[in-house]
């Protein structure tokens, strides 16, 4: 469960000081996916990095199943990070000079686990997304699809509740984007809390998205669609 | 905490990405191997300068002419045995021996080889040597580099030498001296007392100096005057003066090197820090990202000291020991010469290797404390900065 109260963000800038995001609100149950809908610049990847503690605001809260990450200590924003949250770039962010298992395995590094009970979570979640046939590849030499099921293979490692996509599509063809859609109702049925940020039309539809949250200029505009 | 799942990855990272260290590793071992081998020349040729010191006498005395060394009358060393305090009074006779062509020339010892007292200085050149074959006739023990020259020149087994008289003078070989004295006895030839003073054209009654010890320290000044009182034309020398002048030279030998040393590692370190905190290099995505994917501050941080600390060590094993046999097994070509520049047949000088604890610990520190900082500064740095930069 994510909970959001007037949160606002400014950046300042020398003598100016642009709010990007100007008192949101939301509530987002379990299990819920909600799409952040919005042109470029609206403010959807600054509040996606604030929600998973990468950031801070300039003032209101947000809470991670209770937790206000944005006021923990480096250390519990970590562990809280690590255990609850997986994340999914726009330009996927994968370390290019490791192979598709080792990238995967990099969330999993600090918890404590040994190698072997590692390497069974790492093997469960490239099945999950569909690529253990290339967890031996450079993720340089991947394609982008690959690329992308390497990134939410990685996300979804630690077993997190909440998935956080960030233009999941923005760098794939239409069947790649298609088959994303596909992987993120899976998860869904999985019962993952699911937040996806996007101006990418195929979102428009998706059966199983209860909402669709339109961002302007870093407001929630009203009018947000719910589907039953 | 380190669980082996961390230095997994670690090794991972550090074999992966090896191209990115192997240049760092490169410079690193070479700065490594210069300091390394100016301290370890410099710390060898000071261990043979003490133990060099420790069999000389505490002071020598020898008359002066115009500034310059004369024959010193054997006499003296009768007023000295009378002065209170003084102890193994000992007249030498020693000097140079030049070739035709001038550009060589030996170093010749006479030694009183019946006098248990006067050899035992000598002792470590003339261990194992039959004196009473050796005395029978004339003969000689040579070091290792007047060998090789002779021998070059077809004098295998005896030398004719030339003496101030205008006279040949046959001179048997008898044996070499051992390697490990190489530093003083490279170019010694090392005979009797009254064959040396033909050879360099001594009287009978005069020698080159005398030495004598002062076994108590607190006598050296008053002694030192009462000695200097003797005549007017006495020069006195005592081995603390030659051990300043002697550690002096390496001294400012060692500095220079040092000098060029540092600026060389602050360029090294500067390069280094730059590298690391360029602001959108590759590092500074890396971490942000480790961060985003839940590792914390203290994780990150332990990840880069340990990979770091790998480097430096693999570095720094790599640098000592390629100096140590540089200096060691093969003599310190180029920086020998730089080091005894102006001695004679410094190319067959052989260091003693000396592995001192605080040489090694301060060869490290010099080395790997900036090194850490220069890269962990500016790691700590983007490390604590919110990695929201990951999400670009
Ligand atoms: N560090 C920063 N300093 C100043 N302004 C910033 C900073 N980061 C983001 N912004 C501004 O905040 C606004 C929102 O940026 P954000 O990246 O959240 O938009 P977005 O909705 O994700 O856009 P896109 O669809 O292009 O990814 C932009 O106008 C951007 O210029
Ligand atoms: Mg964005």
């Amino acid at each position: 469960m994510i909970q959001i109260e007037n949160l606002y963000k400014t950046f300042q800038h020398e003598n100016t000081s642009t709010t990007v995001l100007n008192n949101i609100n939301l509530h987002i149950q379990q299990g819920e996916c909600i799409i952040l809908k919005g042109v470029s610049g609206s403010g959807k990847t600054t509040l996606l990095s604030m929600m998973a503690g990468l950031d801070k605001p300039s003032s209101g809260k947000i809470l991670i199943e209770g937790e206000p990450i944005s006021k923990l200590p480096d250390l519990f924003a970590s562990q809280l990070r690590a255990k609850k949250i997986g994340m999914i770039f726009q330009h996927f962010n994968l370390f290019d000079h490791l192979s598709v298992r080792e990238n995967v395995m990099i969330p999993l590094i600090p918890s404590g686990l040994n190698i072997n009970e590692i390497n069974q979570k790492v093997t469960q979640s490239l099945n999950l997304a569909n690529i253990s046939h290339k967890k031996e590849a450079l993720a340089s030499h991947l394609s982008g699809g690959e690329k992308q099921r390497t990134a939410i293979a990685r996300a979804l490692v630690a077993n997190p509740n909440i998935i956080l996509c960030d233009e999941p599509t923005a760098n794939l063809d239409r069947t790649n984007s298609l088959l994303f859609i596909e992987i993120l109702k899976e998860l869904h049925n999985l019962g993952k809390t699911i937040v996806v940020a996007t101006h990418d039309p195929l979102f428009d539809n998706v059966s199983f998205s209860n909402t669709i949250i339109p961002m302007q200029e870093g407001t929630i505009v009203e009018g947000t669609v719910v589907n039953e | 905490m380190l669980n082996n799942a961390f230095f997994h990855f670690l090794t991972l990272q550090l074999f992966k990405e090896r191209s990115k260290h192997i240049g760092i590793i490169i410079i690193s071992v070479l700065i490594l191997f210069l300091l390394s081998s100016v301290l370890f020349i410099s710390s060898s040729l000071r261990h043979s300068l003490n133990e060099t010191l420790q069999v000389q006498p505490d002071f020598v005395i020898s008359k002066v002419q115009g500034g310059e060394n004369r024959a010193t009358p054997l006499t003296w060393s009768n007023e000295l045995l009378n002065i209170y305090g003084i102890t193994h009074v000992s007249p030498r006779v020693y000097g140079r021996y030049f070739f035709k062509s001038k550009a060589k020339s030996f170093l010749i010892v006479g030694v009183d080889f019946l006098d248990e007292q006067a050899h035992k200085n000598l002792q470590k050149l003339i261990e194992n040597i039959d004196i009473k074959t050796f005395l029978t006739q004339n003969s000689m023990l040579v070091g290792e580099g007047v060998k090789e020259y002779l021998a070059h020149n077809f004098y295998d087994k005896s030398y004719n030498f030339l003496t101030p008289k205008g006279e040949f003078k046959t001179v048997k070989i008898f044996q070499t001296l051992p390697t490990k004295t190489n530093l003083i006895g490279n170019d010694m030839m090392i005979m009797p007392m009254d064959l040396a003073r033909e050879i360099l054209g001594y009287g009978e009654d005069e020698v080159t100096d005398i030495g004598f010890n002062v076994p108590n320290p607190d006598e050296w000044t008053m002694i030192n005057d009462k000695v200097s009182a003797l005549h007017y034309d006495v020069r006195v020398v005592n081995k603390k003066e030659v051990q300043q002048s002697y550690e002096h030279l390496y001294n400012y030998k060692g500095g220079v090197f040092l000098m060029l040393f540092l600026i060389l590692l602050s360029t090294f370190m500067l390069i280094l820090y730059q590298r690391y905190s360029m602001v959108h290099s590759n590092e500074r995505r890396h971490i942000g990202l480790l961060r985003a994917l839940g590792w914390s501050i203290h994780d990150v941080l332990k990840l880069k000291l340990l990979e770091t600390l790998s480097i430096v060590f693999i570095s720094f094993i790599l640098g000592v020991v390629t100096a140590y046999i540089y200096v060691f097994i093969f003599s310190a070509p180029l920086l020998k010469e730089l080091f005894l520049g102006g001695q004679n047949l410094t190319s067959t000088i052989k260091f003693t290797p000396v592995l001192d604890f605080s040489v090694l610990s301060s060869i490290f520190f010099i080395y790997a404390l900036p090194f850490i900082s220069a890269v962990l500064i500016p790691v700590w740095r983007v490390a604590i900065t919110d990695p929201k930069e990951a999400m670009l």
